[in-house]
C-alpha cells in the first residue's frame, strides 16, 4: 500500500474520532455549542468516509504509477494535504464565528472552503483519467504512458 | 473496469464537485454573507454528495470489484444494471430538485426511484458475494 494511501487512512481514522467525540460534546450541555451538527456531519462524511474512498481510490484504480514520489503523485498529495488543512481549518475556526466579532475566524473559514475545493478539484484531476476500460489499460501500457 | 462502472464513477465525480462547490459557497457566505438565498441548495449539496457522490461511487466500485460469476465470466443482466444507474441519477435529481416548487410527490417519486436502484443492485450482486476457494 503506497504512503498515500496509508496517510489518507490514517488521517481518516483520526477525523473518524474526532467526528464521535464532536457527537459526544454535542449531547453534553457543558461541551454543546451553536453549529456543532454540521461539524459532526463533515467530520464524519469528508474527515472519515470521502478521504477513506480517496485513499484507497488512488491505490486500487488502474493507471497508478508504482514509483513513488511526489511528482508521480503531486495531484494526490495536494488533495491530502488541502483536504486535511482545509477541513482542520473549519474545525477550528466555524464555533467561534458566530460568537466572535474577530475577522480572523471568517478569514480562516473561506480558506478552509477554498482549500476543500481545490482538495476535490485534485482528487478528481488525479482519479477521472484513471476511471478506464482493461481495453484503455493495456493501450496505455502498449503506448508506455 | 466494465462501462457501467466507469459511467457511475464519472458521475459521482461530478456530483462531488458540483456538492463541494454548493458547499464551499454555503461555507463563504457563512463568513461573508453572499446573499441568505444560497442556504437555499442545501438540500442539493446534501443529495449530491450522499447519494451522488459517496453512494454511486461505492456501488460503481462493487459492480467492478466483486467476483464475476464463474461460468459466463460476466456482472449478471446488463440491461437491469443499466436501470439500476437510471434510477439511480432519476432519484438523485428528483430528490435534490423536488424542493423548489415541483412538490412532494416528486420528492417521493425520487425516494421510490432511489429505493429500486438499491434493489436492483442488491438483486445483481448478492450472488456474487461469494468465495470460490474450496478449502
Amino acid at each position: 500500500m503506497p504512503l498515500i494511501t496509508r496517510l489518507f487512512i490514517k488521517s481518516g481514522l483520526i477525523f473518524f474520532l474526532i467526528a464521535l467525540l464532536i457527537g459526544v460534546s454535542s449531547q453534553a450541555e457543558v461541551l454543546n455549542f451553536d453549529g456543532i451538527t454540521p461539524l459532526f456531519w463533515h467530520a464524519l462524511m469528508v474527515g472519515w468516509i470521502t478521504q477513506i474512498i480517496m485513499g484507497v481510490s488512488m491505490w486500487m484504480f488502474p493507471g497508478r504509477v508504482k514509483e513513488e514520489s511526489f511528482q508521480n503523485q503531486k495531484w494526490g498529495w495536494l488533495t491530502f494535504g488541502f483536504l486535511n488543512v482545509g477541513l482542520g481549518l473549519r474545525l477550528i475556526a466555524e464555533p467561534f464565528v458566530n460568537t466572535s466579532d474577530t475577522e480572523l475566524w471568517n478569514i480562516l473559514l473561506v480558506i478552509s472552503a477554498l482549500f476543500q475545493f481545490i482538495a476535490v478539484a485534485a482528487y478528481v484531476i488525479e482519479i477521472w483519467p484513471r476511471v478506464m476500460s482493461k481495453r484503455q489499460r493495456r493501450k496505455k501500457r502498449k503506448d508506455g504512458v | 473496469m466494465p462501462l457501467i462502472s466507469r459511467l457511475m464513477i464519472k458521475l459521482s465525480l461530478l456530483y462531488l464537485l458540483t456538492g463541494i462547490s454548493l458547499g464551499a459557497l454555503m461555507l463563504i457566505n457563512k463568513a461573508w454573507l453572499i446573499s441568505p438565498l444560497l442556504w437555499f441548495v442545501l438540500p442539493i449539496h446534501i443529495e449530491f454528495l450522499i447519494f451522488g457522490w459517496i453512494i454511486q461511487f461505492t456501488l460503481g466500485v462493487a459492480y467492478w470489484i466483486l467476483p464475476r460469476f464463474l461460468e459466463t465470466k460476466g456482472r449478471g443482466n446488463k440491461i437491469l444494471a443499466w436501470f439500476m444507474v437510471v434510477f439511480l441519477n432519476g432519484g438523485i435529481l428528483l430528490a435534490a430538485f423536488s424542493g423548489y416548487g415541483l412538490g412532494r410527490s416528486f420528492t417521493l417519486t425520487g425516494r421510490i426511484f432511489e429505493v429500486l436502484a438499491v434493489a436492483l443492485f442488491i438483486s445483481l450482486h448478492w450472488k456474487r458475494v461469494v468465495t470460490y476457494n474450496r478449502g
